[in-house]
């Protein structure tokens, strides 16, 4: 236990060796990320200079002291050791406030700071998702995927659920690592568990139908639905179940998959729920009709993982097995993957903020831009097929594997691949970027200075350059429809706890 | 796999029998050290969670002609033997689980590694424990709840929740005996081939052994041998009660597995070693308590926390409380 810790430590005798360290053994470089029940930042270790991520555990407020979310979450990061799981390092603690503004001593609350530091990682998979004029190869969705489902399949061999699989827990190194993140929801189950546990888990894109329905009593198969969510956005290039409320979730979700009834989910009609949310006439399935641009594998598998019923749902440990992973294009090496300057969701939602701030300002000058449009790009197929879905930027679909990807052509892209801002006249100034200022201090984290192995560089839209100024000006087109919550509301479709659940559900199960 | 080869017990809270002897002097000199120099060993535990350690003595003339004496290693033990039979009462007045007393003890036992009941109050920490047990072993209690059951302030509780995780080191994860009795159980029924009224036999045995692995979880064996060792001890003490299988021909079975770490007479040395631990476990008289508990009293006396308490007790809304803040005997429990 640091002396900084725990206080006035006043005899001479040698700290014990045991304890946590104090917080002050980092410094804390800037806020990367808002976890489920705190904030993250990138962190130097002022001893080593090594990189990591602090996740500030809240306090506050907790009528039962440390709060059971993150001890679920550090018992079981403690518990698991997989290279496609982020590991916990260690744990540190700052010294909390004595007494309150009046100088009383408060009641029983730790006024302190408790933070768990990991490994830091560049990017998460949404972050790199909406990097602008960024489309991920097939080889290279093959390989993030194979590697969310291996580290998935380790959680559930080893009975943990996630319960909060999406892209942004989903962390990316410049190695081309993926390791599930966020354990803030998870939690152990065993096969003979009775069940009742809470149904209010899973961002509500990602989230199963059965857990909409109101089940409480569920397994490893509610990560496999927001797993092929994901796959599905991979592919498509935009989140494909974006409700709104729970309701329009479970609508969506029918209009895709096919309203449920007793033939193909036995039980169905005896959910909680079923009654209150059952559509008023019966829904054909359309996934294939839907995603028809993909490849045949790949919908094969997609059609695996968003089966309504859970108990009919492709397991991970199958899943590795599907065909897709196995036929060419295969998944690449994760070394063979290009490197990207940082980039998580909670940075480039705040970009596109400003970027929209800014928009708004340009159009009140009566300043004309260009009509930007920008989605996430579609992957580059590299098996010959080329039937992108009509709506999709045109743009030429058919390089081979050794070919840089090219960033797509046409207008409205044009700007993209240049390494600074766009033109018109509210740039952001280079210091006001959050990624691009540590650049230098982070040595080997800073996306400049790995050398650019095969298809690098034409990934990047500006690789060495600030990263704002490439954001563009357009913003997304679904960034203003409201699926982000609007201005910037709390995240990608609605957290299902936010920040209070821990009073509110911390002791469900 | 996750499992007790890769868990945080194997790498770091299992000892030898010298190590765990040198922890527990080690704990006990700290706290003999700091009564010499602050006339106190009472480590307060702050409002905020954050500990403050006793100053040094400042008006060493008014104390000069009161001679403190520490607790000595052996008293320690008794205190902390005490307040772990203590720990079972309580799980068992809430009917908690094997695991949930498992793991408590545990807990118990850890803190106790770097701290010496001079310094923290045993019975304080005792339900701090099994507090935290429960959070861990998702069995909710609020800590409410457990103060109203046994009649004690659950503020107390919370406020040493976080100098118990920390002291923890936050490796929660706890394995203890009974899964592993199970397994074992149902090991020997295939091994054994048992049918028909060998079953209720064995059912039994696994009874039995449980109540004995309760034993061996107040000794020091969890600190020195792995889960798995312990089950085979508390099987093989209650088979030789009730004899119900040939115990040294399913030892051999045991060690004839291709992964077996020991041969059948190591094995069975170390299952002898746990054995006599068990059957040297000494509980405190009472008289051995009034004497140990006047003796903390006066090294606990000193402490600036002494007003804090007297404040809070008259917050308190359990009127019990008073009368049983220093002597265990007389707390109430379930």
């Amino acid at each position: 236990m640091a002396a900084a810790a725990f206080g006035q430590l006043n005899l001479e005798e040698p700290t014990p060796v045991w304890g946590s360290r104090s917080v002050d053994c980092f410094e804390k470089l800037e806020q990367i990320g808002e976890g489920t029940y705190g904030q993250v930042y990138m962190a130097k270790e002022i001893k080593t200079g090594e990189i990591v991520a602090l996740k500030k555990i809240r306090m506050d407020n907790e009528r039962e002291g440390f709060p059971i979310t993150a001890i679920r979450e550090i018992k079981i990061l403690k518990k698991l050791h997989h290279e496609n799981v982020i590991q916990l390092r260690e744990i540190v603690t700052s010294p909390g406030r004595d007494r309150d503004d009046q100088g009383r001593p408060d009641n029983n609350k730790y006024k302190g700071g408790i933070y768990m530091v990991f490994e830091y990682m560049d990017h998460d998979l949404t972050g790199l998702a909406d990097r602008p004029g960024l489309r991920f190869t097939v080889p290279q969705i093959k390989c993030y995927m194979k590697q969310l489902l291996t580290g998935l399949h380790y959680c559930h061999v080893n009975q943990v659920l996630h319960r909060d699989i999406k892209g942004s827990n989903l962390l990316i190194d410049n190695e081309g690592n993926l390791k599930l993140a966020d354990f803030g929801l998870a939690r152990s189950y065993s096969n003979d568990h009775t069940g009742n546990l809470t149904n209010r888990v899973i961002t509500l894109w990602y989230r199963p139908p059965e857990l909409l329905l109101g089940a409480t009593k569920y397994g490893p198969a509610i990560d496999m639905w927001s797993v092929g969510c994901i796959f599905a956005e991979l592919l498509h290039a935009k989140p494909i179940l974006p409700g709104k409320n729970e309701h329009e979730q479970l609508n969506k979700i029918f209009e895709l998959c096919g309203s449920p009834d007793e033939n193909i989910w036995p039980g169905v009609s005896k959910m909680p729920w079923y009654n209150n949310f059952k559509p008023a006439r019966p829904l054909k399935r359309r996934v294939r009709e839907f995603f028809r641009h993909f490849d045949r594998h790949a919908l094969e598998l997609l059609e695996k993982m968003l089966v309504l019923d859970p108990s009919q749902r492709i397991s991970a440990k199958d899943a590795l097995d599907a065909e897709y992973f196995w036929t060419d294009p295969l998944p690449c090496d994760p070394k063979s993957l290009p490197t990207y300057e940082s980039s998580h969701e909670f940075q480039t939602k705040k970009k596109r903020q400003q970027q929209r701030q800014n928009e708004e300002a340009a159009k009140r000058q009566k300043l004309q831009h260009p009509q930007q449009q920008h989605s996430r790009l579609p992957p580059l197929q590299h098996s010959g097929q080329s039937h992108a879905a009509p709506h999709w930027p045109a743009g030429p679909n058919h390089p081979t594997n050794n070919a840089p990807p090219q960033v797509p052509a046409g207008p409205s892209h044009h700007f993209y691949g240049k390494p600074r801002g766009p033109p018109g006249p509210n740039r952001y100034p280079p210091s006001g970027n959050q990624s691009g200022g540590y650049n230098q201090s982070r040595g080997g984290y800073s996306s400049g200075s790995y050398p650019q192995q095969g298809r690098g560089a034409p990934y990047v839209a500006g690789p060495r350059g600030p990263s704002g100024g490439a954001y563009g000006v357009g913003p997304p087109n679904y960034t203003q429809g409201g699926q982000y919550g609007g201005s910037g509301g709390s995240g990608r479709g609605q957290n299902p706890m936010g920040s209070s659940r821990n009073q509110q559900y911390g002791w469900q199960q | 796999m996750a499992d007790f080869q890769t868990s945080t017990q194997r790498a770091k809270w299992i000892f030898t029998p010298q190590k765990l002897a040198e922890r527990y002097k080690a704990a006990n000199h700290r706290a003999v050290q700091m009564l010499e120099k602050c006339g106190t060993t009472q480590v307060e535990v702050n409002a905020s969670g954050s500990l403050t350690y006793p100053r040094d003595k400042v008006d060493a003339g008014d104390q000069a002609d009161k001679k403190l004496k520490p607790l000595s290693v052996d008293e320690e033990r008794f205190m902390r033997a005490f307040y772990e039979a203590k720990v079972q009462e309580v799980c068992s007045a809430f009917e908690f689980p094997h695991k949930i007393q498992a793991t408590a003890l545990q807990y118990f036992k850890r803190f106790y590694l770097q701290w010496s009941v001079m310094q923290h109050h045993p019975k304080e920490i005792m339900l701090t424990c099994v507090y935290a047990a429960c959070k861990i072993e998702e069995n909710h209690v609020s800590a409410e709840e457990i103060g109203k059951g046994i009649k004690q302030d659950h503020h107390i509780i919370l406020k040493y929740e976080m100098a118990v995780l920390q002291s923890l080191e936050f490796d929660l994860i706890v394995y203890a005996p009974y899964r592993a009795i199970e397994g074992f159980v149902s090991d020997m029924e295939e091994f054994l081939q048992v049918r028909g009224e060998e079953i209720q036999k064995l059912e039994n045995l696994l009874k039995a052994a449980t109540a004995e692995a309760d034993k061996v979880m107040l000794t020091d064996a969890p600190l020195l041998f792995p889960p798995g060792q312990l089950a085979l001890a508390s099987l093989r003490i209650a088979n030789g009660v009730l004899g119900v299988v040939d115990f040294d021909r399913y030892l051999e079975n045991i060690v004839s597995q291709p992964n077996s770490e020991h041969t059948t007479s190591e094995l069975t040395k170390l299952l002898g070693d746990i054995e006599s631990l068990v059957k040297s476990y000494k509980y405190p008289s009472e008289k051995d308590m009034k004497h140990i508990n006047r003796k903390l009293k006066s090294c606990l006396g000193h402490s600036s926390s002494h007003d804090d308490s007297k404040k809070r007790e008259k917050r308190s809304k359990h009127k019990s409380h008073k009368s049983s803040n220093d002597t265990p005997n007389g707390a109430p429990i379930g």
